[in-house]
């Protein structure tokens, strides 16, 4: 994906347009690790999004492509706050949606996405098991509700999103397993599994409000994350609530910026 | 139309949560803390089959020790004495304002060492060098010359450069000391690379296994542990290693694979032990717990949890120490000079 330069005024065809969308976060996260701690650590986490959105072909508005890159980190405590888990999480994700719009002001988005996660979570003080990573590819169901209105003349939208893995595989090492013997002696085995429903459940899902100004959109929301996994008889959670600001805008170069974009140039936003 | 999507979705999200039991968490009371201690042990801990420990039977005889009236200095003290049933120097529970620890494995026999005598002028001398942690020099005997190093502490970490330099100043030397008494451990991977300097082709040192479960027996297959041949850096005149009961952890796992490198003897005490990868985990009131959970074997897959026996059995006699003499150490000089 990248700038679409100018074209002549002439010009009838259409275009794809790019809807980038940047957010910040600050999160409320619960995690329970028990490779590290089967005790549950609460903390708070920052966070950054880029999602990227457009439509496989202009002339096509039913089916349109998706890319969402996310990273966040921070620090949680144990109950007792006498220790400290530090994490840093990323993920990538691209998913292909099916825009159906047979409702008024209601437009409804389902399909399909495929993610990769990689992450680290460590506990300082631990011996031979300070760090573990979460690492995943997932293939997930997806569903978007956008309903469009206005509120004193001003264009806004509420955008709400669920996000579920169906399928995939993840790295869990066994509970005993040190990191000596993972990675200096690289036995990994036992460590990479097949998940699916039967042991791995999730629900991501956020509220947008987006409102539309002159140039770009405001975004403001809420998400939550709800993860758990099972696998060599250990069980994961991951519970994120974030609080997320951001804007968005149409990822195109004119002949300067205060002109919009032409018709003939598609944004999945409109 | 509208209201069923909605319905689904909502209904997809609570009942796609449902999959997977959680296990049940402990209270953070006195009692709920013990059955969280105990049961760390008792799914995780690696040698309770091989020490024939009635793990069962400890939980009888400590709940009943539990009151809710107890401060937590008296609860951390109880569960301190719980883990010294297990007799292992790499299990230790800690706290705030105390390390709970098993020391028999070494209070119980000789000292075996004397760092007054090794720093005198007969071994190490005031004018040692010292490098990575290493602390050597030459000593000589009956017209022969022995490099001395000592090596306190398996955390202090050494480069092949530094490794280098210390072997190119005791080139002239016909033999060599290792003297990692009093070492209780640290880095695995430096036991390694140390012994690494005296192997000539990669040769297999030992076997790791870990838990896959719950039971007390359930191991992993063995996955055999090599100790590489350095590329550069060989010793390949003889060399002793002196050990002691304060040999610990990663310098018991040095000593088993310097068993059998070649033109290489072990001298001095049977080793410490604490043959068992320690990993931790902790209580619902944060206190925080080590213990082995990872069996490390030697070559021929004796577990060396109780320490490595020596190719000479020597203590260091009172005579001796009163004149300022290492018998250790000499028993080595006079066995590497004849080698």
């Amino acid at each position: 994906m990248g700038c679409l330069f100018a074209q002549p005024a002439a010009d009838t065809k259409k275009y794809s347009l790019v809807s980038v969308s940047k957010a910040g976060s600050l999160s409320i996260i619960d995690f329970t690790d028990p490779y590290l701690s089967p005790i549950n650590y609460s903390g708070l986490g920052l966070g950054y999004t880029i999602t990227k959105r457009k439509y496989f072909k202009p002339d096509n508005i039913d089916f349109s492509m998706r890319s969402h890159r996310n990273i966040i980190a921070g620090i949680a405590f144990n109950p007792a706050v006498s220790s400290s888990m530090t994490f840093i999480g990323s993920e990538y994700s691209w998913g292909a949606f099916y825009h159906y719009r047979k409702l008024n002001d209601i437009q409804i988005l389902a399909g399909s996405t495929i993610d990769g996660i990689l992450g680290f979570k460590s506990i300082s003080r631990n011996v031979n098991n300070p760090i573990n990573a979460d690492a995943a590819v997932n293939l997930n169901l997806a569903a978007q509700v956008r309903y469009d209105f206005r509120a004193k003349r001003t264009r806004m939208r509420l955008n709400y999103e669920i996000e579920t893995p169906i399928a995939g595989c993840m790295f869990v090492p066994v509970g005993g397993a040190s990191y000596y013997e993972m990675f200096e002696l690289w036995n990994l085995k036992d460590a990479i599994h097949f998940s699916s429903l039967h042991n791995k459940s999730g629900l991501k899902s956020s509220l947008t409000l987006a409102i539309y100004l002159k140039k770009s959109t405001l975004s403001v929301g809420f998400g939550s994350q709800n993860l758990m996994y099972e696998a060599n008889n250990l069980v994961f959670k991951q519970q994120i609530m974030s609080l997320h600001i951001g804007y968005k805008y149409d990822f195109y170069s004119f002949k300067g910026r205060k002109n919009p974009a032409p018709i003939n140039f598609i944004s999945t936003e409109k | 139309m509208k209201k069923r999507i909605y319905l689904i979705i909502i209904i997809a999200g609570i009942g796609l949560n449902s999959c997977i039991e959680e296990p049940v968490k402990q209270p953070n009371t006195h009692f709920g803390n013990l059955e969280a201690l105990w049961k760390i042990i008792d799914t995780r801990y690696c040698y309770l089959d091989y020490k024939k420990i009635n793990w069962d039977s400890v939980h009888t005889v400590y709940k009943v020790r539990v009151d809710t009236s107890m401060t937590d200095y008296q609860l951390f003290s109880l569960f301190g004495e719980m883990l010294g049933e297990l007799k292992d120097g790499h299990v230790n529970l800690y706290s705030d304002f105390n390390t709970s620890r098993y020391w028999k494995w070494f209070t119980d026999f000789p000292a075996n060492f004397n760092s007054k005598i090794i720093y005198s002028s007969l071994y190490l001398g005031n004018d040692y060098l010292a490098a990575g942690g290493m602390r050597y020099n030459i000593i000589s005997r009956q017209f022969k010359k022995v490099g001395y190093i000592y090596y306190g502490d398996f955390s202090d970490r050494f480069t092949d450069s530094k490794m280098s330099s210390i072997f190119n100043y005791l080139k002239d030397c016909d033999a060599l000391i290792i003297d990692v008494r009093n070492n209780g451990g640290g880095y695995l991977d430096l036991s390694e690379q140390l012994a690494s300097y005296f192997f000539s082709n990669e040769t297999v040192t030992g076997y790791i296994q870990h838990k896959t479960g719950n039971g007390h027996s359930s191991f992993s297959k063995p996955v055999a542990i090599k100790t590489p041949a350095h590329k550069s850096i060989k010793w390949q005149r003889p060399v002793a290693i002196l050990s002691n009961r304060l040999s610990y952890s990663a310098t018991n796992a040095f000593i088993s694979k310097m068993k059998i490198a070649p033109n290489a003897i072990v001298v001095g005490d049977k080793s410490g032990g604490g043959g068992g990868l320690p990993i931790s985990s902790e209580l619902p009131n944060g206190w925080m717990v080590r213990f082995s959970s990872s069996p490390i074997y030697d070559a021929s897959m004796q577990n060396t949890e109780w320490g490595i026996d020596p190719d000479v059995k020597v203590d260091i006699s009172t005579t001796d120490e009163a004149n300022g003499i290492d018998t250790i150490i000499e028993t080595a000089i006079t066995l590497i000079i004849k080698y």
